[in-house]
């Protein structure tokens, strides 16, 4: 990084902060997840950090089993993983608009199965709360059409280069499909011993799988008005289900436009002299 | 050796710090870019400096309290926060506490003896020794700063020399390290089973344990807060959060379920006055393959 100040004036200016510190004394408290890169540049990109912010829930979900020669979605899954991510998202987002907060960013979800119980899971939305130090260039809002606080799971790093580009995060977008891969017939598993050759029902439900997970992410993208979709993953997540139960999942991050041209700033070439 | 009766360093740290004194070699836990980091903002390691407690963990807490305040059929959930010491189990808790407390203390202690401003890296951990004795270490290296003006007392934090580096140069400095621990207990209540085991409860949230993860990070956050209030400190940068979830059975056909949150961060405060940061990150793309 570059750096304005006088180099020599740093440790001075620290140990007079130390020495002057009172316990107890008034200040605007903030607490963050994000690591030390990601702080300094959220807050180079304009924005403050107010606070960690979580939501969570343990869920319990559901027993459906497929049918045993069809691919097919099971619905009942899928309803679950939606509705509990959905609880622990919107727990978060609620604690995120306490504090007032613009936006939440470097949001984690994680999901935990848990050893007790019988398929009982946690979701957890984890993420640190921001508020912007001036309103969007071109006016409006960094809230999203709803007036909700904007979500987005982009590191400090990817955020920072976001907003340079002229875009603003609109919030996370997920598409979740639990889908139950066909079994072979007998003769036909028989019929493939030592042979290399394409299983089409496997082919196909992996296909209509991706398929569901990508058009859901892509609907809640259009419900909030959104230009594209940034940093998507593709995840296909066996959880506990065994090997033909699988959870599709797409996730990735909604952006709007916040100027017409997206033209950044060309990066300094370097080559390092070291291997790492 | 007479015996140490618990009060300030072990004979064993006091005669390190003799030696140190009398001898002129440093020593240090630093990577080289953390030591190197250190240095660019005025900073030099001065030693390794450690501080550590074995603590007994006897009797832990009062337990669950059953339906203790709940509705009719429903159980409560008891963090050790509440009852200001005196509910579930908030011994448990204490002695973590103490533990934790007395090791970065005689960190410290050891860091002021070598004359330090301040402690970087610092690894906690804990280890469990048998018969319910934990061992907690807490491992820095001490660091002094090229300035005229002394804190009142060395700052800690768990952050490395390049962390700790980029800190400065963007204007703010660590203050001391903060650690917010707290258990919750909750008896596992009718509802709570059915919502978790039955096979025909379908897509449902269980209520209990949601509510058991929820109070016990919430009461561990708490703690985190006032801690970092204690030390006048502006902000925190969290490093880690964890969750450990367990079954106890106190007695026959009565479960309770057991959540234990901690949070671990680095306090730190601002020195720079201006509104926006003083920093400019340059991008670069390194001409390498990755």
């Amino acid at each position: 990084m570059t750096v304005a100040a006088n180099n020599m004036g740093i440790p001075e200016d620290a140990m007079r902060r130390l020495a002057e510190m009172r316990p107890g004394q008034a200040t605007s408290l903030f607490t963050s997840d994000l690591s030390v890169n990601e702080f300094l540049l959220v807050r180079e990109a304009g924005f403050r950090p107010l606070g960690l912010v979580l939501g969570s829930s343990i869920y319990h979900v559901g027993f459906q089993m497929g049918r045993w020669s069809r691919n097919q979605e099971l619905q009942t899954l899928s309803q679950a993983m939606y509705h509990a991510r959905e609880l622990a998202m919107t727990r978060m987002e609620y604690e995120a608009d306490q504090l007032g907060a613009d936006g939440i960013v470097a949001v984690r979800l994680d999901i935990e199965f848990k050893e007790f119980g019988s398929d009982l899971a946690e979701f957890i939305a984890i993420g640190t709360a921001v508020k912007a130090d001036e309103p969007p260039p071109g006016g409006g809002e960094w809230r999203d059409n709803r007036r909700r606080p904007f979500t987005s799971d982009l590191s400090g790093q990817d955020f920072w280069t976001l907003i340079q580009a002229g875009y603003a995060p609109v919030g996370m977008v997920m598409g979740t499909c639990v889908y139950h891969v066909a079994h072979q017939r007998f003769w036909q598993a028989l019929g493939n011993v030592g042979q290399n050759v394409e299983i089409p029902q496997f082919t196909e439900a992996l296909y209509d799988a991706r398929e569901l997970a990508m058009s859901r992410m892509q609907a809640e993208a259009e419900q909030l008005a959104a230009e594209g979709i940034v940093g998507v993953q593709l995840l296909s997540l066996p959880h506990r289900w065994g090997g033909h139960t699988t959870e599709f999942f797409a996730i990735g991050t909604a952006v709007r436009p916040l100027r017409p041209d997206h033209v950044i700033d060309r990066p300094q070439l370097v080559l390092p002299l070291s291997d790492r | 050796m007479a015996d140490w009766d618990g009060r300030g360093l072990p004979p064993a740290a006091s005669a390190r710090l003799a030696r140190f004194k009398a001898g002129g070699v440093r020593t240090s836990l630093l990577a080289v870019n953390g030591a190197v980091g250190a240095e660019s903002v005025g900073f030099t390691p001065i030693g390794e400096v450690m501080g550590g407690a074995v603590q007994h963990l006897g009797w832990r807490g009062y337990g669950c309290g059953m339906y203790g305040g709940g509705s009719f059929g429903t159980a409560r959930t008891v963090t050790s926060g509440q009852g200001r010491g005196y509910a579930g189990y908030a011994p448990y808790v204490k002695a973590l506490y103490h533990g934790y407390d007395s090791a970065l203390r005689r960190m410290v202690a050891e860091a002021q003896a070598m004359d330090a401003d301040g402690v970087l890296g610092v690894r906690l951990s804990v280890d469990h020794l048998d018969q319910g004795n934990r061992e907690f270490v807490a491992l820095g290296t001490a660091v002094r700063a090229s300035s005229r003006r002394r804190p009142r007392r060395p700052f800690t934090t768990d952050l490395a020399g390049q962390d700790f580096a980029k800190l400065l140069y963007a204007g703010w400095v660590p203050a001391s390290i903060a650690i917010g621990i707290s258990v919750a207990i909750r008896h596992d209540d009718w509802r709570t089973r059915q919502q978790s085991s039955s096979l025909f409860s379908g897509n449902v949230e269980v209520t209990g344990y949601t509510e058991l993860v929820q109070f016990a990070r919430a009461d561990a956050r708490q703690r985190f807060g006032e801690r970092i209030q204690r030390a006048g400190a502006d902000g925190a940068i969290v490093s880690s959060m964890g969750l450990d979830l367990r079954a106890i059975e106190p007695s026959d056909n009565h479960r309770d379920h057991l959540a234990e949150a901690t949070v671990i961060g680095s306090a730190i405060a601002r020195f720079h006055r201006g509104r926006s940061a003083p920093t400019d990150a340059l991008t670069i793309l390194p001409l390498r393959r990755a």
